[in-house]
């Protein structure tokens, strides 16, 4: 195990096999790209599912690959084209790179692309590593006030980002968040960066939901196991004062979330599913018809979501140093992902070779 | 580099000259080549022929080669391309943008700051060449029924049918069309194929009016220039029997007393997308806008999935664009179909590509 060479990097061969690998260090693809030097990555339900399953859906680890794609970094080398960074310029990565020609790239929504290269996505190496490769336009520069580390969180605040806009949320409005996980958290705070006046959180779990008042949650709610979605909404509403929310959004992926927020929703309202569980659930089509309730799938992030992400921790309407609850060196790496399948802790940062 | 790319040159305001060029290319992987078939003459060509350009001059020292309407055979294909073959037939949208910036990854590319648009001065030059560079995504194949003359009017259409969706034209609107230029044409016909209950247009030539009261079907209004465009608004809403007056006004002519006039005609939270260019400072009636919470919005050439949508309302016939060509001449003479659009003779006349 080399973690002093020259692109010491985490990789995944199979299910809880990981290993550490030197891997030569990448070449710019074009005069536009840039290298950065990995400083913070924080990991995530995904990263961990290709640790524990090797596969999400139909993306399947068929050879080596790096984990890691949340990250930040400082530039170590720019393309001749480059204007926007410069070394040492210290950045938040946007680790999906898009094809720029179809369809979906043109017409606003590049994180629909088909041929996007995604990193810690088979067949693409993630970022936990010491040098990782990307357009300068899919850097977001850090400003003097965030720290390295706060950058490694503008991934999972992105994702939180393009849920609230697909939402459009509005101020004064009521927002209810099923799940406190990290993307949960997250949505609450934006919710509130955003104007919600009323947020609530759902979860199972008691702690997660002091940490999801202390973020940005004004109110929280514990369902009832064996309560059906339609008496767990009628809870939520009692605890709202019976006013039924505009806005709600899982970041759980639990059908028994999803379900009690279509009966929770006031009419007219808009839920967003942000949360992945079970491929294929049970939901309640009259309530959603009968409401005239909007739905929208919401997948990563796209234009401007990182650069607002920015912003917000920048201008302090969100602060995500809160989700920080572990920081392990990079040799460690394979601690964290053992720590999040136990289900321990909220965010948890891996330092890069040479943080 | 080849030098067998026979090209026509603008030099200045009236001076064309036909000339070889380098032939592009192949730079980017996504790159094609197409042998120009068509290319038509718009305003602009007419303005450049004029003037020497709008904003930026061509010069003896930065010519340019003309033209941006334009359809052609793919010729040779990069490394990357795989949605056209050489051989095949297309139309072509003759505007890159950088990809890169916010507006173009925002869905917005046509308003790129670094787009690079055929026949824009110093040195993005136009489609008069026997052979045009393009990125191949930006090369849209044509169905046998169509011909190449008729794919030049894929752009000018594009430019209609972006109009037509900053509208947000519903089914059931009314809507008025001011001018029966090429893109008011298209404008009236994209209205209708979106579901207008009725297109009114208007025009202060009559025999352009004519042309289209056969081509489209609709009403016509004639414009009085004595009298005020308040004035006016009266007499369309009554001459067309609106109460209220339209949902919608598609402003084509560029001209300022048109747009007041239209502005007056619609009705309360009505809008009003200007499309066409004319004086860059133009008054506008802000205290019955507000009144009536108008809805204005500015209109610029074509963004993603227009192309796709003019190409979808010619394949399905519900829009025509043969009757709008009045001329084809040969390449050489292309500065005779400049001086024909300028006199207003023809609707859409077309310069032939560089023949063997």
């Amino acid at each position: 195990m080399t973690l002093t060479g020259e692109n010491p990097s985490f990789v995944l061969h199979k299910v809880h096999e990981v290993s550490f690998e030197e891997r030569p260090i990448p070449k710019l693809s074009g005069p536009r790209d840039v290298r950065i030097e990995i400083k913070q990555t924080g990991i995530c339900g995904s990263d961990v599912h290709y640790y524990t399953h090797g596969a999400i859906g139909s993306f399947v680890v068929t050879s080596p690959m790096v984990l890691g794609h949340e990250s930040s970094g400082v530039v170590a080398e720019v393309g001749s084209a480059v204007t926007s960074l410069k070394v040492g310029d210290r950045v938040a990565l946007e680790p999906g790179i898009p094809c720029r020609y179809c369809d979906h790239c043109k017409a606003g929504f590049y994180n629909l692309c088909a041929d996007m290269k995604f990193a810690a996505t088979p067949p693409y190496d993630g970022t936990l590593c010491r040098y990782y490769i990307l357009p300068e336009d899919f850097c977001v520069k850090l400003p003097d006030t965030v720290s390295l580390e706060e950058g490694a969180l503008i991934e999972p605040l992105s994702v939180a980002v393009h849920v609230s806009k697909l939402a459009k949320i509005t101020p004064g409005s009521s927002v209810v968040v099923f799940g406190a996980g990290p993307v949960g958290l997250l949505c609450c705070a934006v919710a509130k960066a955003f104007g919600a006046t009323t947020i609530t959180a759902v979860d199972l779990v008691p702690a997660r939901l002091e940490l999801a008042k202390a973020v940005a949650a004004t109110h929280s709610f514990i369902p009832t196991r064996g309560d059906s979605a339609a008496e767990s909404a009628s809870k939520i509403k009692e605890v709202l004062g019976g006013k039924a929310p505009q806005f709600a959004i899982d970041a759980s992926g639990a059908a028994a979330s999803v379900n009690t927020a279509i009966h929770v929703l006031a009419q007219g309202g808009t839920y967003v599913q942000a949360g992945m569980g079970a491929p294929e659930i049970t939901f309640p089509i009259t309530e959603f018809t009968i409401k005239e309730l909007v739905a929208h799938g919401s997948f990563r992030y796209g234009p401007g979501d990182y650069q607002l992400a920015v912003e917000l921790v920048a201008s302090g309407r969100v602060d995500v140093k809160k989700l920080i609850t572990h920081r392990v060196k990079f040799e460690e790496a394979e601690e964290a992902f053992k720590l999040v399948v136990k289900g321990q802790g909220v965010k948890i940062l891996i330092g890069g070779p040479t943080a | 580099m080849a030098q067998d790319n026979f090209s026509c040159v603008l030099y200045g305001a009236g001076k064309v000259r036909f000339e070889d060029r380098p032939v592009p290319e192949i730079s980017d992987p996504h790159d094609i080549l197409i042998r120009i078939s068509y290319v038509g003459v718009c305003g602009s060509d007419v303005h450049f022929w004029m003037h020497g350009g709008v904003i930026r001059m061509v010069s003896e020292e930065e010519p340019l080669v003309m033209g941006h309407e334009a359809s052609g055979v793919v010729h040779t294909v990069g490394p990357a391309v795989t949605r056209v073959k050489p051989g095949d037939r297309v139309a072509i949208e003759p505007g890159f943008p950088c990809r890169r910036c916010k507006q173009c990854k925002e869905g917005r590319y046509n308003i790129c700051p670094k787009m690079k648009f055929a026949a824009d001065p110093p040195h993005t030059h136009g489609t008069l060449s026997r052979l045009f560079k393009i990125p191949d995504d930006f090369a849209y194949r044509i169905s046998d029924s169509l011909s190449l003359q008729e794919a030049v009017l894929v752009e000018p259409l594009s430019v209609a049918v972006h109009g037509v969706r900053l509208a947000e034209l519903r089914p059931g609107q009314t809507v008025l069309v001011q001018g029966c230029g090429t893109i008011g044409l298209l404008a009236a016909a994209t209205a209708k194929a979106y579901g207008a209950r009725s297109v009114f247009i208007a025009d202060i030539n009559k025999a352009k009016l004519d042309f289209a009261k056969g081509y489209l079907g609709c009403a016509t209004f004639v414009p009085d220039l004595t009298s005020t465009p308040e004035q006016d608004a009266v007499r369309l809403k009554r001459e067309m029997d609106l109460e209220d007056g339209v949902d919608v006004v598609l402003e084509c002519t560029g001209i300022e007393a048109s747009a007041q006039t239209g502005i007056y005609a619609l009705s309360a939270g009505g809008v009003f997308v200007q499309i066409g260019l004319g004086k860059p400072l133009q008054a506008l009636p802000l205290l019955a806008m507000c009144e009536k919470e108008t809805v204005v919005k500015t209109a610029f050439r074509y963004a993603p999935g227009d192309y796709e949508i003019a190409l979808e309302l010619l394949d399905s016939g519900k829009v025509s664009v043969k009757p709008l060509i009045s001329s084809t001449v040969p390449f050489e003479s292309a500065a005779e179909a400049w001086e024909r659009t300028r006199k207003g003779e023809g609707i859409k006349n077309l310069i032939q590509g560089v023949q063997d």
